[in-house]
């Protein structure tokens, strides 16, 4: 009785699921032959890791109907502060991560501000603009590696990098470690959108008027949002950070921004399912295409063909139709053993 | 008791005048804002909702200035308003739609419950997208309900209703002056639906306040059925 | 310091920011679709274009071949997407287009690769002296001379024809009502082709004018959408003048910030910095619903 009332709550069983799969994952993968060793294994963290990004975008286009094209470039700025606060501070990397997620959280809320009160389109057209703008300052400041200054970045002597997390040395166990922090934030956003933050974006995405007549302070809660995905990027920053030890502007082109925006609409914007697959199309795809001797320019076709498919014709996504597919077998199942009786 | 007081309200903008020095009081009931298209009521409740900023004019709710209040902060001052087009969120359940408007007007989640038995829909773990069109709009009035709400503003809450559903609408609509004690403003084009629930009555025809009082006095009033009803002498 | 061979510089860029800002702009306004992929055609024409020279092509015939693919990739992807473009909402249409931009852009690196060229116009090769000679002088050339004055040309074009033609009116009657437009009998498709191969043709020229100004770089190109929407953001989608205006000054804007060696960095910020300083100085205290993604 009690079991039903708590899977009744809708998405309960989906998160019980999916919260076992991960953590099935974690224990198995390292074991994998082909997809859990060297470069696979790290080609699987690093997705995992842009799945953090992934499902911050997801949440502002699924949740609240916002473009937000820059989330690769707010990755940038949780990396660079995470190395900067460890060469300052010499914090354990926990500390450092949840520093580093506050002010990316910061950043992000403050840079999209004035656009977001303007209009929806301004806002994605100020965050490409700020994606482009991260691009070329993070190529000039570089990332901290241990030098002086603001900047941290020492051109000239010994480049340092930053270690692993304690728990997470080696790659399976630093893998291990990502797919924790993953599990972590998913179930922490699940239970934001499931109380009443996600209601109230959820009255905002029906339509501004009805939640302002309701009571609903609308820019604080979209604020709220930009300020919850903003940090949660930064966790991702964190862990890029800490997976190399060093970062390379390189990363962190405009392009990646709006490939990473794609990658969510074709995965699934509306599900945490989604944003997992986004993160594997985002970074593991194209290491596949370049494994096969396939030209890794078409990366870019597939996922703007993608994009456009994604908005025209399947709206939720890689994660809404593998949905649909489900409850199809679901339904069969259960009318096979009605049939049975 | 709630008492509400408009006094000189004009509304301006682009060049139109919707609402020109409008005065009204109201107490507790049910009361009808009538008019042709036009006329200045859903101004009026956009300006009492802080959707329209007035250019002259004051509002007093129960003694407090309503014009300084900011928009979404009349909903805990126990303002409800409902929209012509009804705004049932669609992708959460009808009672996760009533505690949206709980929370979010100061209300405690017990008066959830309340305000669903009061509409009749017991069975609330529907989402917004299952219903049909007389259950959307039994979702709003709970929404109205909800807590301790002093002002309700309907706007056509029947619209898209059958005869037999817009009855049971207005069954609910004129309780619930004695549910919360609130008054209730109606805005609608059906005479019957007005006549029935409205105690008192207010015209508007371009803007202007052309009649106020008792719902069967000013109904029958030869300037306002001219205005309005487009009944002429001639023709009776 | 001297500061004039930058201000120039920066207006020429400006108006080449300022074509494609008008360039997207009677798009948008027409059809509701803000075309992200607005500099991927520019990118794309000025390959070609750079191709075709490398293949002993007349400059001129490259230069012209390549507008005119631009407006024909313009105008296919009008056609084939716009009966599904006009069932959603503009964000949602804007996101299409970011899909084609990269499409585009992937098309390019696949055939062109990412190495940086540079692509020289003949009317590059004529250049006057101005200002004088001590602090305040500058070398301008004919293709920046052109370039200016064909964005004039074309604003005060655009906007004249906007006005006071009948495929303007119709234009400007599309971008108010678009089923009331069809109602009165507008032949909306028709319109609407026009719009893209207008808009079409107007990238593809900023695209072969800004390679020779900087660098032929497809990534490069096609993120020069970046720069050119911040014209119309602050022209609000709506105000031609504003947009020319706006896009001069983040041109200018972008250019002086380069000429300070330690701020060089920042040219890049320069969009962004102006778009919310417009942004935050002119948005007041209202009531604001804006425009999401809605099912």
């Amino acid at each position: 009785m009690i079991v039903q009332r708590f899977m009744g709550r809708h998405g309960t069983a989906q998160l019980m699921a999916g919260i076992a799969v991960g953590i099935a994952a974690a224990i198995i993968v390292p074991d994998v032959p082909g997809i859990g060793d060297g470069l696979g294994l790290r080609t699987v963290t690093v997705a995992l890791i842009y799945s953090l990004a992934g499902v911050a975008a997801a949440v502002l286009y699924g949740r609240l109907g916002l473009v937000s094209i820059m989330q690769v470039a707010l990755v940038a700025v949780g990396g660079w502060a995470t190395l900067r606060l460890h060469y300052l501070t010499g914090l354990p990397f926990e500390v450092v991560m949840v520093l580093a997620a506050v002010l990316t959280a910061v950043i992000g809320t403050v840079l999209s501000l004035p656009a977001l009160r303007l209009s929806g389109l301004s806002l994605a057209i100020v965050t490409l603009m700020i994606a482009g703008a991260l691009e070329v300052i993070t190529q000039y400041f570089g990332f901290p590696n241990g030098g002086h200054g603001f900047a941290g970045y020492d051109t000239t002597g010994v480049a340092q990098t930053m270690p692993r997390p304690w728990l997470g040395h080696s790659d399976p166990a630093f893998f291990r470690y990502v797919v924790v922090v993953v599990l972590v934030v998913m179930v922490a956003l699940w239970c934001v959108l499931s109380a009443r933050p996600g209601r109230t974006w959820a009255a905002i995405r029906q339509g501004d008027a009805g939640a302002i007549a309701s009571g609903i302070n609308v820019t604080a809660y979209r604020i709220l949002a930009l300020a919850v995905t903003s940090a949660v990027t930064g966790l991702a920053g964190a862990l890029l950070a800490a997976n190399s030890g060093v970062l390379d502007p390189i990363s962190f082109k405009a392009q990646q921004s709006v490939l990473l925006f794609a990658t969510v609409l074709i995965g699934g914007a509306f599900s945490l399912f989604g944003a997992v697959i986004a993160g594997l199309l985002f970074y593991a795809f194209p290491q596949l295409l370049t494994s096969w001797g396939v030209n890794g320019n078409l990366v870019f076709v597939v996922l703007g063909l993608g994009t456009v498919q994604a908005i025209t014709t399947t709206p939720t996504g890689i994660a809404g139709q593998l949905g649909g597919l489900w409850q199809v077998v679901r339904r069969r199942l259960s009318k096979k053993s009605e049939a049975h009786r | 008791m709630t008492q509400l007081s408009i006094s000189g309200l004009t509304v301006r903008y682009g060049g139109v005048t919707p609402l020109d020095s409008v005065s009204l009081c109201f107490d507790s009931g049910v009361c009808g804002v009538i008019g042709p298209n036009g006329a200045g009521k859903t101004t009026m409740f956009n300006v009492l909702s802080g959707f329209s900023v007035p250019a002259a004019g004051s509002v007093e709710l129960d003694g407090r200035q309503l014009l300084r209040v900011a928009p979404h902060r009349r909903a805990r001052l126990g303002v409800r308003r409902s929209f012509q087009q009804e705004q049932v969120i669609r992708t959460l359940t009808v009672r996760e739609n009533v505690l949206l408007a709980a929370e979010h007007s100061g209300a405690p989640a017990a008066s959830v419950e309340r305000a669903l038995t009061y509409v009749g829909l017991e069975d609330a773990h529907r989402k917004g997208s299952e219903l049909t069109v007389l259950e959307r709009r039994l979702v709003e009035i709970a929404r109205c309900v909800v807590g301790t709400p002093r002002l309700v503003l309907l706007d056509e809450p029947a619209a898209g209703l059958d005869p037999e559903e817009s009855a049971h609408l207005l069954e609910l609509i004129t309780g619930i002056p004695d549910e919360v004690d609130a008054l209730v403003l109606l805005v609608d084009h059906d005479m019957d639906l007005v006549r029935a629930a409205c105690k008192e009555v207010a015209v508007l025809d371009f803007g202007r306040l052309i009649a106020f009082g008792r719902t069967r006095d000013v109904l029958a009033s030869a300037q306002v059925r001219r205005a309005y009803l487009g009944v002429t002498e001639d023709a009776e | 310091m001297n500061l004039l061979p930058f201000i120039i510089a920066g207006l020429v860029i400006g108006s080449v920011y300022a074509l494609s800002g008008v360039g997207v702009l009677v798009l948008y306004r027409t059809t509701g679709v803000l075309n992200f992929a607005h500099g991927a055609i520019g990118g794309l024409s000025a390959m070609l274009a750079w191709q075709a020279m490398q293949l002993r092509l007349l400059p001129g015939v490259a230069i012209g071949f390549s507008i005119v693919v631009g407006a024909v990739v313009a105008y296919l992807f009008g056609l084939v997407a716009g009966p599904y473009l006009a069932r959603i909402d503009e964000l949602r249409k804007a996101v299409t287009t970011l899909g084609f931009a990269l499409v585009l852009l992937g098309v390019m690196l696949y055939c062109w690769n990412d190495k940086a060229r540079t692509m020289q116009l003949p009317t590059s090769r004529i250049a006057f002296s101005i200002g004088d000679g001590d602090r305040w002088y500058a070398r301008i050339n004919l293709t920046q001379l052109l370039c200016l004055a064909l964005a004039v040309l074309v604003v005060v074009a655009t906007g004249l024809a906007l006005r006071y033609t009948s495929t303007g009116s119709a234009m400007r009657a599309l971008a108010s009502d678009r089923e009331l437009a069809a109602v009165l009998g507008t032949r909306v498709r028709v319109v609407e082709s026009l719009a893209w191969v207008l808009s079409g043709a107007i990238g593809a020229a900023s695209g072969v004018v800004v390679a020779d100004q900087t660098r032929l770089e497809p990534a490069f190109l096609t993120f020069l959408i970046i720069p050119e929407l911040a014209a119309v953001v602050i022209g609000r989608f709506r105000s031609l003048s504003i947009t020319l205006l706006a896009g001069l000054g983040v041109g200018v804007g972008q250019s002086l910030v380069s000429s300070q060696e330690n701020l060089t960095a920042f040219s890049t910020a320069v969009p962004f910095l102006l778009a919310t300083l417009f942004i935050v100085l002119t948005s007041g205290r209202r009531v604001v619903s804006i425009g999401v993604v809605r099912e």
